[in-house]
């Protein structure tokens, strides 16, 4: 495992107001992450886990506090530069799958290649080349309504790699899954790591514990406590 | 162009829909098209037929006294006479040709064919200044005027509704006219045929019967002199203005009223003719760009539906690294693809309906004109529309933040 540090969350603080009411989301929240690290961030709802994944994937903005993505701070970018970063740096993975429904199998994996300006020629035979990485060679023409839950999470793992971005971040990856699927989702985002991608779990299914080789837990906006293994 | 694909894409995955917002551009666009090109046709062929008079032709005509306005032009108005006539000819140095008219229609009847039909009673200058040519036979001449002689030189029109396939040459047709009570039936023997020209500005001589002035004025109205219209013209374009003149300064010394008689040009009457369908096509040109105006409005709000269904996929996209410059152009290409295939389909309805608008009305001889003026800028309208309709619906979709629009559900 190597020692470089490829994201780190330096003094985050996030403030939700919602009417009269001040949520801190987090509270002055640190946490440096390895390149090649398998993190799972495990909390209760409600004890910032979604911000968390949010602010370290550049979907947010901190109310206070910088996040850094492979040593660039990233707290006074433009909007452009978040899309690349989010583009090229991260690969998102979320719960709900989010795929375009009017799109295929290929063309969703296809999409990031898009905003980052590749020929279609190239951007379909990576899809390709990722869908049948995650076992859907024969699905790529298939739109996501005629995939199952566990094929569709597939083609956003398959989607979530067409940059090649060092850090894979995923929400609940499993949780619209039955456990058969998830099985095979997991086992996906261990080869993942096992090829030197930094994966990033967030979570409140306790099975995942088994997964990481590092544990975050969080409860109200701040780290309970940090499980490593060896 | 893969926007372009793309943006074709989504607009098929909700046909009913597309279209439906398409229809207000392309009803725009193929109002707009129609109505111009049927303008312009309208245009030229009034044009086209005010100038088929010769551009030194007048027309002097007793002006109207108050109100009368509404009298039949039969009854003769005894402003201008004979005298006028033989004035203009004689101190008009600009003038070729002049002749007096009495108009009036008369029932002819030959054999057992009945047909009525408009007398134009002139001088022999009549047939040069309507540049009129023979078929067949001869003209009218001085030797007519002077004999007051029965003969007659008719149009093309009249000459089928009497004589059918006959030839009308050295036969007789009988004019009734009212003397007090009693019907008087004067023979006219026809001398000459005209070729066809279709109508001339206010005449049509494939409906005239050309009878000698004389004869008129002395065996079948009693004018007491006066005339019905005097025709004149100059001996050259060029001349057209100065014989304009002069011959106003005659008329002027004589009646001491300029309200009395009116000097009428074909170059009066096209001014006063392209000013006036130049407001009409105005009109109607402004009322098909409110149509497609409402159209545009109908692509925003097609569009701002859109934005707000697509939010998600707005926020798939843009964390996935679609910049705000990126869902703008996506949105943007859409609204202008729906305006630019609905200015397609509305140019072709237009140029359809513009030529069904002239089968219909071939009656008219309306010519329709489509022309590439109206298309330019009936798409350019269009697509313009369809750019500045969109620019607000897209920005709003670039700027929704990726996060809320990923939990927009």
């Amino acid at each position: 495992m190597g020692d470089s540090v490829v994201l780190s969350l330096k003094n985050i603080w996030k403030v939700y107001q919602m009417g009269d009411i001040r949520v801190n989301a987090l509270k002055d929240f640190s946490l440096d992450i390895q390149e090649g690290e398998y993190i799972v961030i495990m909390g209760p709802s409600g004890s910032g886990k979604s911000t968390f994944l949010q602010i370290t994937g550049c979907l947010d903005k901190p109310t206070q506090g910088e996040v850094f993505i492979d040593g660039v701070n990233t707290s006074n970018m433009s909007d452009n530069q978040l899309a690349a970063i989010r583009n090229k740096k991260l690969g998102f993975v979320f719960q709900s799958f989010n795929l375009l429904s009017k799109m295929t199998a290929q063309e969703n994996g296809a999409l990031p290649l898009i905003y980052s300006g590749v020929n279609r020629r190239k951007r379909m035979n990576r899809a390709q080349e990722l869908l049948e990485r995650v076992g859907l060679g024969d699905r790529i023409h298939h739109r996501p309504n005629e995939l199952s839950g566990g094929q569709q999470q597939r083609v956003a793992i398959a989607r979530a790699l067409a940059n090649d971005p060092p850090v894979v971040l995923a929400d609940e990856p499993t949780g619209n899954l039955d456990s058969k699927s998830s099985e095979e989702i997991l086992n996906i985002l261990k080869a993942l790591h096992k090829s030197g991608k930094t994966i990033i779990v967030v979570t409140h299914d306790p099975d995942m514990i088994h997964q990481g080789n590092t544990i975050v837990h969080i409860l109200d906006g701040q780290i309970e406590k940090i499980e490593r293994k060896s | 162009m893969e926007l372009f694909i793309e943006s074709i894409r989504s607009l098929l995955a909700n046909k009913l829909r597309t279209f439906l917002s398409m229809l207000g551009i392309i009803i725009g666009v193929t109002a707009m098209i129609a109505v111009v090109s049927i303008g312009q046709g309208a245009t030229a062929s009034i044009t086209e037929r005010i100038s088929s008079l010769g551009s030194n032709v007048f027309m002097i005509s007793p002006g109207f006294s108050g109100g009368s306005s509404g009298k039949a032009y039969v009854s003769l108005s005894d402003v201008l006479t004979k005298k006028d006539v033989e004035n203009i000819a004689m101190l008009c140095p600009s003038i070729k040709g002049v002749s007096p008219i009495i108009q009036q229609r008369f029932s002819v009847k030959y054999g057992t064919n009945n047909t009525s039909s408009q007398i134009y009673a002139i001088y022999p200058d009549f047939f040069q200044i309507l540049n009129l040519e023979l078929e067949n036979g001869r003209m009218i001449n001085q030797e007519d005027i002077d004999d007051y002689a029965k003969v007659g030189v008719i149009g093309k029109d009249i000459a089928n509704d009497l004589f059918g396939t006959e030839n009308p040459l050295g036969k007789t047709v009988y004019m009734t006219v009212s003397v007090g009570r009693t019907n008087k039936t004067i023979p006219i023997q026809i001398i000459g045929t005209l070729v066809q020209t279709g109508s001339k500005l206010m005449y049509n001589p494939d409906k005239m019967l050309i009878i000698p002035f004389t004869t008129a004025e002395g065996r079948i109205v009693n004018t007491r002199g006066s005339v019905s219209t005097i025709l004149a013209s100059a001996i050259s374009p060029e001349l057209s203005e100065r014989a304009h003149l002069e011959i106003d300064q005659v008329l002027y010394m004589r009646l001491q009223d300029s309200t009395k008689y009116s000097i009428t040009s074909q170059d009066s009457i096209l001014g006063a003719v392209s000013e006036v369908t130049g407001i009409m096509n105005l009109f109607l040109g402004s009322i098909a760009a409110i149509s497609l105006l409402v159209g545009g409005i109908g692509i925003m709000n097609i569009m701002l539906v859109s934005v707000s269904e697509r939010t998600r996929e707005i926020g798939i996209k843009k964390a996935l690294g679609a910049t705000r410059k990126r869902i703008l152009m996506e949105f943007l290409v859409e609204s202008v693809t729906i305006t630019f295939i609905a200015g397609v389909l509305g140019v072709l309805l237009g140029i359809g309906l513009s030529k069904a608008v002239e089968i219909v009305a071939s009656a008219y001889e309306l010519k329709t004109q489509v022309t590439w003026d109206s298309i330019l800028i009936a798409f350019g309208t269009a697509s313009l529309i369809g750019l500045f309709f969109g620019i607000y619906p897209a920005s709003k979709a670039s700027k929704l933040s990726p996060l809320e629009a990923l939990r927009y559900e």
